[in-house]
């Protein structure tokens, strides 16, 4: 079973090593890359009360697995300095951020404003949809093709996925395997 | 014949050489990858001793026979200090799946008192087989995704 969580699920979890069982840190932000549709990578925090912004950074080539409680890494060399990480990590895009972007069809027409981004957990995390708010205020969730078009304030997106909204992530579960069939993507 | 944490908490440490009781098991700590009893953990905190698995004589059912008082020691490593602190007993530990979904809680842990190893552990619903686990810490002990639910 496909297992779908938003991107602010996955902000705050903690991050436990498989071979020690210690967790090591704890999620502050998922970095994505709009264009290609897919996680970079993670940043994190120090675990604790007092807990604050932890340099490394957890490449998504080296996270073992994203789930509900946890999000695993094989141990503690999974964290890399910010140096050390690719170059897309290690100096963002400007254009990274798609929350708050207006989401047009192709013809022109506005779905909503991306409130959030839908991660395939299990594995390294795939990006498969986005949380946006409708224009009627409603939220809705919407599939993702594997590339899209993205300027820092709007993105593109086929005229199809206008009858792929759906209410709720388990619709939206459903909705990615029969919008790609469509469109002819694996 | 397998024995459980649970029944092994509170039994006497006897030396073989005086006959003395040199305290009462407090917990059990495992080996890093959680496969194996790495020492019995006597007393808590700044008080706790350890006694290797290698240096018992036996685990009997009513007491844990040692040489004598020489094979207590004190916590040498960082994962041996978080044991006698009690951080490390896995009874009430977190069970996490290596696809980060937790199972439960660990509520008792079966292993065989001839050799040290880990048989299973038993949480909830589940229970996992030793060769299943890949790792035990403070926060969780980390089974293989194949080996329960999910």
């Amino acid at each position: 079973m496909t297992l779908l969580m938003t991107a602010s699920e996955i902000n705050g979890l903690p991050v436990v090593t498989v071979h020690g069982g210690e967790d090591v840190a704890e999620v502050r932000d998922v970095l994505y890359d709009p264009a290609a549709g897919r996680l970079v990578g993670l940043t994190l925090n120090k675990r604790g009360f007092l807990a604050g912004r932890c340099r490394e950074v957890l490449p998504a080539e080296s996270i073992h697995a994203i789930g509900r409680d946890a999000v695993m890494v094989v141990d503690d060399s999974a964290m890399v300095e910010p140096d050390a990480a690719p170059q897309e990590m290690a100096h963002p895009p400007a254009n990274r951020n798609v929350l708050g972007n207006d989401v047009l069809t192709e013809s022109g027409v506005s779905l909503g404003t991306v409130r959030d981004l839908v991660v395939v957990v299990g594995g390294a995390g795939e990006v498969v949809g986005y949380r946006i708010d409708k224009a009627d205020g409603r939220p809705g969730y919407i599939p993702l093709p594997a590339q899209l078009a993205v300027s820092g304030s709007a993105l593109v997106v086929p005229e199809v996925t206008e009858s792929f909204v759906t209410d709720d992530l388990v619709g939206l579960g459903a909705a990615v395997d029969s919008f790609r069939a469509r469109l002819g993507l694996p | 014949m397998s024995e459980s944490f649970r029944q092994a908490a509170g039994r006497k440490v006897v030396s073989r050489a005086t006959a003395q009781q040199l305290g009462t098991v407090s917990h059990l700590l495992v080996t890093a990858d959680g496969r194996r009893v790495a020492a019995v953990v006597m007393g808590k905190g700044k008080k706790a001793s350890l006694v290797d698995w290698s240096q018992l004589t036996g685990f009997g059912t009513d007491a844990v026979m040692v040489g004598d008082e020489a094979a207590l020691r004190q916590p040498a490593d960082a994962r041996e200090h978080a044991a006698a602190e009690g951080k490390l007993e896995l009874i009430g530990r977190r069970l996490l799946s290596e696809s980060g979904n937790e199972l439960g809680t660990v509520d008792d842990v079966t292993f065989d008192p001839a050799s040290g190893a880990l048989e299973a552990l038993h949480g909830g619903a589940h229970q996992v087989a030793a060769d299943a686990v890949l790792g035990a810490g403070s926060y969780a002990v980390v089974v293989a995704a194949s080996a329960g639910a999910v």
